[in-house]
């Protein structure tokens, strides 16, 4: 095992320089087909994500819609209508930024969670560090999707969610957001903690121990500076996961109407039998959202792996 | 094997199982808002006698820890897991034998040929390293991986039975039939399974054949690979007799840890077609709160995904002496 990627300087914190290395970063990405590949695409989606009024007009609703019921593509509905007359484009657009929201906030939520484990049990080591990984394999094992659908049901009952709203997001969402985040840590925690493992063995802990450093201090402005590209990368690949296990969660009926996502959509094109009545226009916009996302993620996240942690690459 | 790894592995599938029935019990019985109310459901009118009766009767008025927790192992372990609400208070062991078999029927099949598909294409497209079938069989791996089962389900659904006819849409055998034979009974249920059985198939398969193609790159790159070729033996056999057996270890493991991801593909799948198995079952008892039946399902999956877990380290044990330690 040869010493990982940190430069031992002089006690400090490796400057992971954003205003330095930036542009040399975005050259190496982008000169890689899949990094330039997954960019482009997400940058697509987050433009529609961010202003989805200004390409398709305002959300529309069974009492806004004008189209007829289930209209196959016509020149005025150019993805078809649903079973409501309101227009697929315009569906499909605003549930764009539904998916992106619901699935930056889960990583959000999951990598914290990840992060925060992982660093603190790998610099604490001992009993805590025994604990907390057992969890974490727990976790790792079991179906966690099962365990979301089961904590999504209790969390809205107990909550009784009805129309309350967080930031201009549904709570009923929020709830999803949180079970994700609560199912879906265990495999960031490994990967930080065993990179905090080896972080800890090196001489800039072992100094800023010796000045007299406290715990928290020493993660804080020592390992995690160190772990940021590991949590980036993995970030972005659990961006991809979140917004499958959201697309996944919503198709079994736990979406919100209100605030349709891909997924439910999904979930609505099948509960009114769209492929047996042949309305592909119903879902198949939706379902090329999810794919093109997902892979431009992981296309983007892989990049990144190798661009920002060369060293733990494998050979390809 | 030595017998300090076997009783190692086993005690933590043990410790794990313990995990998962604690869990089960903390879900539903210690939740904030009183599982009295979810007894009840969503009843109107509830008066404060009817409470204290449901109390009463299911054992709610004595402590958690020990007495109801207690209660909930023995009979746990007795393999009683309580009644289903909608099922009209069908024990819900009962209403979950009855779906186990179509579910394994779909799932067994399919994780077999997609793991005999997966393997073939990874082996090769990492042996042809990029090669035609390399590149274009990446790509798809991706996209496949990319794809959530239920939408691959929906997009055959809609070319091959309502396009072109080809498969009925829904179900695992036509209702209401009446077969001349169990030949034309296998066929009705062949015909019905055919497009569920791809879908879990093609989901699946591109996981495997990019986990094969990286491990058979990585094992060809060995030492013992090279003095095989330095000795002289044909590519075929090079691949076939020192690079293959080795390049299959990882694959055991994927095949378990990936049980606990195929759940949720289960459940999706057979919600698209129809078909009568423990994902139909879920998605039902989700939409009427039939929180007994969540629970069981929950805990069968999971101890399910936990003896896969136990026996795939076990086979990898023998198969690889490295780790028997």
């Amino acid at each position: 095992m040869t010493a990982p990627a940190v430069p031992v300087g002089a006690g400090q914190p490796a400057a992971a320089g954003p205003a330095r290395g930036a542009g040399q970063f975005f050259r190496k990405l982008f000169a890689r087909p899949d990094g330039l590949a997954g960019f482009a695409i997400l940058a697509v989606f987050t433009i529609l994500a961010i202003a989805p009024g200004l390409f398709v007009g305002s959300l529309q609703t069974a009492v806004t819609a004008t189209g007829p019921r289930l209209g196959p593509p016509s020149f005025e509905f150019p993805l078809g209508t649903d079973e409501l007359g309101r227009s697929i484009l315009n569906l499909t657009v605003h549930a764009t930024r539904i998916s992106m929201v619901i699935g930056f906030l889960a990583t959000i939520v999951t990598v914290l969670i990840g992060a925060v484990l992982g660093i603190v049990s790998g610099y604490v080591g001992g009993r805590l560090d025994a604990f907390l990984m057992r969890v974490a394999d727990f976790f790792l094992v079991i179906p966690t999707f099962v365990l979301a659908i089961i904590l999504t049901a209790i969390i809205r009952d107990v909550l009784g969610t009805g129309s309350r709203e967080v930031f201009g997001i549904r709570l009923s969402l929020i709830v999803i957001v949180v079970v994700i985040g609560i199912t879906s840590w265990s495999a960031t925690a490994r990967i930080i903690r065993s990179q905090t493992l080896s972080l800890r063995e090196l001489a800039f802990v072992d100094r800023a121990r010796v000045v007299g450093a406290s715990g928290g201090r020493i993660m804080r402005r020592h390992i995690l500076p160190n772990l940021m590209n590991l949590i980036v990368a993995n970030a972005v690949l659990t961006f991809a996961g979140a917004i499958l296990t959201e697309t996944t969660l919503s198709f079994v009926g736990l979406g919100d109407p209100f605030q349709p996502s891909w997924g439910q959509l999904l979930d609505a094109a099948r509960t009114i039998g769209a492929p047996g009545l042949g309305a592909w226009w119903y879902f198949v916009p939706a379902g090329t959202g999810i794919v093109l996302v997902v892979f431009a993620f992981t296309l983007l996240g892989s990049a990144l792996d190798d661009v920002l942690n060369p060293k733990l690459q494998t050979q390809r | 094997m030595g017998a300090r790894y076997l009783v190692r592995r086993v005690a933590t599938a043990l410790f794990t199982i313990a995990l998962i029935v604690l869990l089960n019990f903390v879900l539903f019985r210690a939740m904030p808002g009183s599982p009295e109310r979810i007894l009840l459901g969503r009843m109107p009118g509830v008066t404060a006698e009817v409470l204290a009766t449901t109390r009463v009767r299911w054992g709610l008025d004595k402590p958690l820890f020990p007495d109801q927790f207690v209660a909930y192992v023995g009979s746990t372990v007795r393999g009683d897991l309580g009644f289903s609400y909608a099922a009209r208070g069908r024990p819900v062991t009962e209403v979950l034998a009855q779906r186990l078999g179509p579910t394994l029927l779909l799932f067994g099949l399919g994780e077999l040929v997609a793991v005999l598909l997966g393997l073939a294409l990874g082996a090769y497209s990492g042996w042809r390293r990029g090669g035609i079938v390399d590149y274009f069989g990446n790509g798809l791996s991706l996209i496949l991986y990319s794809t959530p089962y239920f939408l691959l389900g929906m997009g055959l659904l809609l070319v091959f039975a309502t396009g072109l006819g080809w498969f009925p849409t829904f179900g695992m055998v036509t209702a209401g039939s009446t077969y001349a034979g169990p030949l034309e009974y296998l066929a009705d249920l062949g015909a019905h399974l055919a497009l569920p059985l791809a879908t879990v198939s093609l989901g699946l398969v591109g996981q495997y054949a990019i986990l094969m193609r990286s491990s058979v790159i990585e094992t060809l790159a060995e030492d013992y690979v090279t003095t095989a070729r330095a000795m002289g033996l044909r590519e075929g056999r090079v691949l076939r007799h020192h690079a293959l057996p080795n390049a299959l270890l990882p694959t055991v493991t994927l095949v378990a840890i990936n049980l606990g991801y195929v759940v949720a593909g289960a459940i999706t799948v057979e919600v698209v077609f129809n078909w009568p198995g423990l994902g139909t079952l879920t998605v039902d008892a989700l939409s009427a709160r039939d929180y007994p039946v969540l629970q069981g399902v929950f805990l069968l999956l999971s101890i399910a995904v936990v003896l896969a877990n136990l026996v795939a380290d076990l086979v990898y044990g023998v198969l690889d002496p490295r780790v028997r330690t």
